[in-house]
């Protein structure tokens, strides 16, 4: 895993209203660990919010913690305000408490993948480099 | 520039974003390539760093000034710096949070950057980062340093005004009055204003001080300040511009500039070295210190010279 994710900006948000943010730190951890330059938002942000990061940061991914079951407008929100910055190119992940039937509707939002709590901390950190590469 | 405030164009924050990480991603070679096409950096803007130990709350300190500067009506970028792991390269860019909470400023621009191969509480081609900002018609420029303890000399050399943020109980007298900490400041603000002994902290540091040269010398003011509540913001904002008018009347520009030119090469040829010693065969390891340490010069001599 060491150095897989070197030389990448990652920024990890919280939108909407969850309390709850160690998924997301854990997150954060893992990718900083291989390699990764990661930028956190901390808790309740805006998708304008997250969109604005994304571009100030020049980041190569966005990843969206959801807990809150809000998953699918929030999703829908955050990629719209990313067209809006011209970063609509930055690849877009979601984790969370996400039900696999709302996966396609996420991908449908622009979502490159979602991960859930079933994958390992290994698993999410070598799909996130394979999406980069 | 603040009568134009209104007709000034957007911060194109996708663009300027990209312009940003090109340039703090540049090798020497490249760095340099930039700056030979790039026109000069504005002469009036104006740039403060902040340093200070690890958890004095210089973010949030930030958080607070920057919004005391764009009620004056300027333009502001901040540019935060968090160390790389020299491990894995891997960083936590964790500042903002703390400085743009709410970030729908239209005038506010944040940049965070890992400190890579900088070892000076500073980043990769920060010189380069900053005058790209005042070329994209900022007034005011800010930079917040990795937590740095007694080495933040690099930092002087690239800004106007140096702000150096202590707090009370981190240790005794003998901490503050090293050599460093309290020769390099422009400005001193003893933060977490609400915990025991912070107010006799404001006394203890102006008591030992450096005296002026002269009647005309900048005396360093120690300012009291709560980021957290955002007491005592007002004083440090009026210090800044205070110190801001003292540097128009009484520092010498140009000297400024050459010291301000003589730190961006020194941190130029130390990324080189990095770079060099990178590249290197680790075969050159296996010879003696003074061997390895010719064969290094050699190569940062003569090998790729960008």
């Amino acid at each position: 895993m060491t150095g897989i994710l070197k030389g990448k900006r990652i920024l990890i948000a919280k939108p909407g209203l969850d309390g709850h943010d160690v998924g997301a730190k854990v997150i954060a951890l893992a990718l900083r660990d291989a390699g990764a330059e990661v930028i956190y938002t901390g808790l309740r942000k805006t998708p304008d919010y997250i969109a604005r990061v994304a571009a100030e940061e020049n980041v190569d991914a966005v990843g969206l913690s959801i807990l809150s079951g809000s998953h699918l407008e929030l999703v829908k929100l955050t990629a719209e305000a990313l067209k809006r910055e011209h970063a609509d190119d930055v690849a877009l992940f979601v984790g969370g408490t996400i039900p696999r039937g709302d996966w396609e509707g996420l991908k449908a939002s622009g979502v490159d993948c979602v991960f859930d709590s079933e994958m390992s901390l290994e698993q999410v950190v070598a799909e996130v480099a394979r999406r980069l590469a | 520039m603040t009568a134009g405030q209104s007709v000034r164009a957007p911060i194109n924050r996708r663009a300027l974003g990209r312009a940003l990480s090109r340039i703090a991603d540049a090798t020497v070679a490249e760095a340099l390539a930039v700056l030979e096409g790039e026109a000069r950096a504005r002469s009036d803007g104006w740039r403060c760093g902040i340093t200070g130990p690890a958890g004095v709350g210089k973010s949030s300190l930030v958080g607070r000034f920057v919004n005391a500067r764009l009620a004056h009506q300027r333009r502001v970028g901040v540019v935060a710096i968090d160390p790389s792991s020299p491990y894995t390269q891997g960083a936590i860019l964790g500042d903002r949070i703390r400085i743009d909470a709410h970030g729908d400023d239209a005038e506010l621009f944040v940049r965070s950057l890992a400190s890579r191969r900088s070892r000076d509480g500073l980043a990769d081609n920060i010189a380069n980062v900053l005058a790209l900002l005042e070329a994209h018609d900022f007034d005011d420029v800010i930079v917040e340093t990795v937590g740095a303890g007694q080495s933040q000399y690099e930092v002087r050399e690239l800004v106007d005004t140096l702000v150096v943020v202590l707090m009370p109980g981190a240790g005794d007298m003998v901490q503050a009055v090293k050599a460093g900490i309290l020769e390099t400041g422009d400005i001193y603000v003893i933060n977490k204003a609400d915990r025991p002994g912070a107010k006799e902290m404001v006394a203890e540091i102006a008591s030992v001080l450096r005296h002026p040269a002269g009647p005309e010398a900048w005396m360093p003011p120690v300012v009291l300040v709560s980021a957290l509540s955002g007491d005592g913001i007002n004083e440090l904002d009026a210090a800044a511009q205070a110190h801001r008018a003292w540097c128009a009347q009484h520092e010498d520009r140009q000297s400024a500039l050459v010291q301000r030119r003589r730190a961006h090469v020194r941190a130029l040829v130390a990324r080189r070295l990095a770079e060099v010693i990178e590249a290197s065969d680790s075969t050159l390891w296996d010879a003696d210190v003074a061997s390895a340490y010719h064969a290094v010069v050699k190569a940062l001599v003569y090998a790729g010279e960008p």
